[in-house]
């Protein structure tokens, strides 16, 4: 099933660019049924910024249960020794070089959810890494990702090209769809280049016209997506930027992502939905344990996370940080003290209106007989229990349903990650 | 694993499909064009250019009309044996690659040297392991400071290895060779940056890949399996059966010098020269790095993106036995050349059951030659491969129709893959008109096709190889098993487009280094806008510039001289629309 797309028209109207049947053209008639947010004046402009940790990253030494003996009995050499773990609560803490982060969880900005995870049992990646970003575990076919979902039913942001952003080269599953979405590797370069403004403006205006008489299909939506996002850019005007309150963000790509949505957040271009893919989670040999090689993708996601918050300062109060991963990783360690590929997983929510200092949902413990197939991490929440709640309490979505087709949203089960 | 798969029985108007590959088998010997027949709807011209977009890397000036004049289908059989088609050209600059005068061994030895230094550096600046090793293309990290002759000379080997691919790909008269040899870079995908898959990539590319991209599936599949990169890549090295102890000899230097995953590189494990405490620790530490039990990465990607297909009808179990079948399939050290060897001590003897089929006890190497064997004409493998090719060649949603040609030529052949890859090219599917220009090249596919449009004839610089990365598909840098993605919304977005925008803009004004373009030959400077227009759209678009496109380039040049209008003109080409589709 292809994917079409199109970009909602700038009256608000529904642009009707369809090739042959299109699925989502039907769904359109739901919009009838749609309910403004409303006005937004106690919170202004809530943002939500969704990391993905591709490659399956190992909860459980992530966010360590270190009051449970099963887990150093199962992982003699990977385990994080109970001397090195930041306590959360008595029984979890977080990795050490995760440290960064401790000062959000004492300020309440910051919980943690552990075995949470997918009701489909594959392992994996890349079904798995599908069903997250879809939505719909189980379900192939499903053409958008449940970030793009929540845009076309929810229009109240739909009047700017940067309402929802990927931060890398790749416009990612869970922003596919008939929603426009922009895909920005690096704000700086986003744009035509030429030496001089006046030929650039020409340049672009002669590609703006190529595209808009000749492409079809993806090139044209895309292409119309990034000519209005580069208009708007040129009068953000990015230039040089410098995190405030002296945030330190590690080099590298997903320091450099951040950083970008920290940027555009504060650029006021009414950035309402960031993403960004964090790589190098696949621990399948010697992922060593208060050091080495997960511990030096953890203190770069920790660093960057905390540089984040930091930069951001008083503007994290309407921004919430979704952290998540497509399984966990098996609860014993195996033959080359690395993990195979697993079942439940932790997932981290951050930000000013997170419900903080808290570790939630239901832990199933490592016994062996309550884990999944008898030797992974259980899951417990539901990923779209968590997914549905941020959408709800943070976004103020109202048609969930349609967000998740197949799942029946239920506030009894939301973990309760969002202050009311 | 002896069940026939229902899926991959043709079900519908065989006998139709059957006449029209015998049509295009006979016409293939006649030099008018046949398409005519295959399908009413592309002419003679079109199909040379759509079969030059899908077999081949783009038309180069004049070859639509060569090809057309000459008759696709013979062109296509040429193709498919590229051991008769003359390459020296491609083989004289092939000469001015460095990178392949060196063997496997050479190239081991250079990256010991290489990780030396980099400890070396680490520990005078005392610096903590970080991620700092990746390699060319928009991973590059940061250059250090100061950096040493044998880490300089593995990065631009590494430049070389990447930048080979696209000289490979814009020069070579073998165009479909190429393409084959990409499409299973990316199906039995490996990252050049993770460890010792920095010296190993290059033997991977040469000695398993390219052999075997036009033989026969189990064999290349074999070959892969034993391929040290890949034993590397998905840990199956040090995959051991519980309980396995090495030989003595192995205990003391039981940790090779091979880096580890993904951009760490780890702190030197044992070199007892230095300070013998600090050995004795490092031996402690070393021992307790061994191996201790099977790693399931390799034996779940083989069966999931390899051969069966994550649909294929494997369980949990079944990825256990199959690790425990590849239980010592392992490398040498990098010190003694990093081949591949079988460890009998590593090895799991017990009887395991793979998908119903039984593999008794007390076998060795041969149990996993067995399975590699079985998996290789599966029907799920036949199945989910043939579809993989459908996808490439034909559409991102490739027909049943096809798929089932290609899966048919599959059995009767045992996966000879030139066999199966003729059934693809003579399926109806494969001409339809609905199919023509339906896909959106990757950035290699559309760098490579700007270069060839342009008769570009790049340097052993990694310009080209820079451009590819910078557009999202840095070669041989994928970090996941599943290799780069080839359906349209992978490649499709606001940023890659701009991004495309730009790179044409620069390829057509010669801003390049390290590409010589040779432009005057192809579109000569001209006054005459429409006389311009006409030139870029024949040689570059192949005829299919919209009238839109026209009108855009006719006033944007309106104002130029005429060599900035020309630069202009095929810089809007090449960055537009009509040209990112193949």
């Amino acid at each position: 099933m292809s994917i079409s797309r199109r970009v909602f028209v700038k009256s608000g109207g529904l642009a009707l660019f369809s090739f042959g049947l299109d699925p989502l053209f039907l769904a359109r008639a739901a919009f009838a049924s749609y309910r403004p947010l409303p006005p937004v004046t106690a919170r202004c402009r809530p943002v939500l910024v969704c990391l993905f940790q591709r490659g399956a990253v190992d909860g459980l030494n992530m966010i360590v249960p270190h009051g449970d003996p099963l887990y150093y009995r199962e992982r003699p050499r990977i385990a994080v020794p109970e001397r090195d773990v930041v306590d959360l609560d008595g029984h979890f803490g977080l990795h050490p070089r995760l440290a960064a982060l401790q000062p959000l969880w004492h300020n309440k900005s910051l919980a943690a959810i552990p075995a949470i995870g997918s009701p489909d049992s594959t392992r994996s990646h890349f079904d798995a890494q599908d069903y997250m970003e879809s939505g719909t575990p189980g379900a192939k076919a499903t053409p958008d990702g449940w970030l793009n979902r929540y845009c076309q039913h929810d229009r109240e942001h739909q009047n700017t090209p940067f309402r929802a952003v990927a931060f890398g080269p790749q416009l990612p599953r869970i922003l596919a769809g008939s929603a426009p979405s922009l895909a920005i590797d690096d704000l700086q370069a986003f744009g035509l280049r030429a030496p001089q403004p006046a030929a650039r403006d020409r340049l672009t205006r002669a590609f703006e016209a190529l595209y808009a008489g000749s492409a079809t299909g993806l090139l044209s939506t895309s292409s119309q997506e990034a000519f209005q996002a580069v208009q708007m850019l040129q009068q953000v005007n990015p230039g040089q930027y410098q995190p405030a309150n002296g945030a330190d963000y590690p080099r590298g790509r997903f320091g450099k992502a951040m950083l970008q949505i920290a940027q555009l957040i504060k650029a006021d271009v009414g950035l309402q939905l960031a993403f960004a893919d964090v790589t190098g989670w696949d621990t399948h040999v010697n992922q060593g344990s208060s050091e080495g090689q997960l511990a030096a993708r953890l203190a770069e996601f920790g660093q960057a996370l905390a540089a984040f918050a930091q930069d951001l300062g008083e503007k994290l109060r309407d921004v919430v940080v979704l952290t998540m991963s497509e399984f966990g990783r098996t609860v014993r360690e195996n033959g080359n003290s690395g993990t195979d590929h697993g079942h439940a997983t932790a997932m981290l929510v951050l930000g000013g209106p997170v419900n903080g200092g808290k570790v939630l949902g239901k832990w199933p413990g490592l016994d062996p007989a309550n884990r999944f197939e008898g030797r992974d991490v259980a899951v417990t929440t539901d990923f779209r229990d968590l997914f549905t709640e941020i959408l709800a309490r943070h976004l103020g979505a109202t048609d969930l349903a349609a967000i998740f087709p197949g799942f029946t949203p239920d506030q009894a089960r939301f973990p309760g990650a969002i202050r009311a | 694993m002896t069940k026939t798969d229902s899926r991959t029985v043709g079900r519908s108007d065989r006998a139709r499909r059957r006449a029209y590959l015998l049509a295009g088998l006979v016409l293939a010997f006649q030099s008018v064009s046949p398409t005519a027949r295959l399908s009413a709807q592309l002419s003679p011209r079109d199909s040379a250019l759509h079969a030059l977009n899908r077999l081949a890397y783009g038309p180069r000036p004049g070859e639509v009309d060569r090809v057309a004049a000459a008759g696709v289908m013979q062109w296509i059989d040429r193709q498919l044996s590229p051991d008769k088609i003359d390459d020296a050209a491609l083989a004289e600059r092939e000469r001015q690659f460095t990178i392949l005068e060196y063997d496997a061994d050479e190239l081991a030895s250079m990256y010991v040297e290489a990780q030396r230094e980099q400890r070396e550096q680490k520990r005078q600046q005392g610096e903590a392991p970080g991620d700092r090793d990746s390699v060319g293309g928009q991973h590059a990290a940061p250059l250090p400071q100061r950096m040493d002759p044998p880490q300089e000379r593995g990065r631009r080997l590494a430049g070389e290895l990447q930048e080979l691919a696209l000289v490979r790909a814009t020069l070579s008269e073998r165009q479909l060779y190429e393409v084959m040899v990409d499409f299973w870079i990316n199906h039995f995908n490996v990252f050049l940056a993770k460890g010792a898959d920095r010296f190993l990539t290059p033997s991977y590319i040469e000695a398993t890949i390219r052999p075997h991209a036009l033989g026969r599936f189990a064999d290349l599949l074999v070959a892969t399996a034993q391929s040290p990169a890949m034993l590397f890549y998905l840990d199956n090295w040090e995959s051991v059966a519980p309980g396995s102890t090495p030989p003595q000899a192995m205990r003391l230097r039981a940790r090779p010098l091979f880096g580890r995953a993904p951009s760490f590189g780890r702190p030197p494990l044992f070199d007892p020269a230095r300070d013998p405490m600090r050995a004795d620790s490092q031996r402690q530490r070393a021992v307790e790095r061994m191996p201790k039990g099977i790693n399931e990465n390799y034996a779940r990607e083989l069966l999931e993106l390899h051969t069966l297909g994550v649909d294929g009808g494997y369980t949990q179990q079944d990825v256990i036995n199959v690790a425990r079948i590849f239980t010592g399939w392992s490398i040498r050290r990098p010190q003694q050349g990093g081949d591949f060897e079988f460890h009998d001590w590593a090895h799991d003897y017990g009887e395991k059951v793979v998908m119903g089929v039984t593999f008794p006890a007390g076998h060795g190497r041969d149990e996993g030659v067995r399975l590699l064997k079985l998996l290789a004409n599966h029907p799920a493998t036949m199945h989910h491969v043939s579809r993989q090719l459908c996808q490439r060649f034909v559409n991102d949603d490739p027909p049943d129709g096809c798929v089932d040609d290609a899966v048919a030529a599959w059995k009767r052949t045992e996966g000879d893959i030139r066999e199966v890859l003729r059934a693809v090219f003579t399926a109806p599917d494969f001409w339809a008109a609905p199919n023509f220009r339906a896909k959106i090249k990757t950035p290699l596919e559309f760098v490579v096709s700007a270069a060839r449009a342009l008769g570009a004839d790049p340097d052993t610089t990694p310009r080209l190889a820079q451009v590819v990365a910078r557009l999202g598909e840095p070669l041989y840098l994928h970090v996941a098993p599943d290799g780069y993605p080839e359906r349209d919304a992978a490649w499709v977005n606001s940023g890659a487009l701009l991004d495309r925008m730009n790179a044409a803009v620069a390829l057509a004004a010669g801003r390049l280094p390290g590409v010589v373009v040779s432009i005057d030959s192809i579109v000569p400077a001209s006054a005459d806008p429409a006389q311009l227009i006409a030139a870029v759209n024949a040689q570059i678009l192949g005829g299919t510039m919209s009238e839109n496109t026209k009108a855009v380039i006719r006033r944007q040049i309106s104002d130029s001289d005429p060599l900035q209008a020309r630069a202009l003109a095929i810089g809007l080409a090449i960055g537009g629309p009509e040209f990112q589709r193949q």
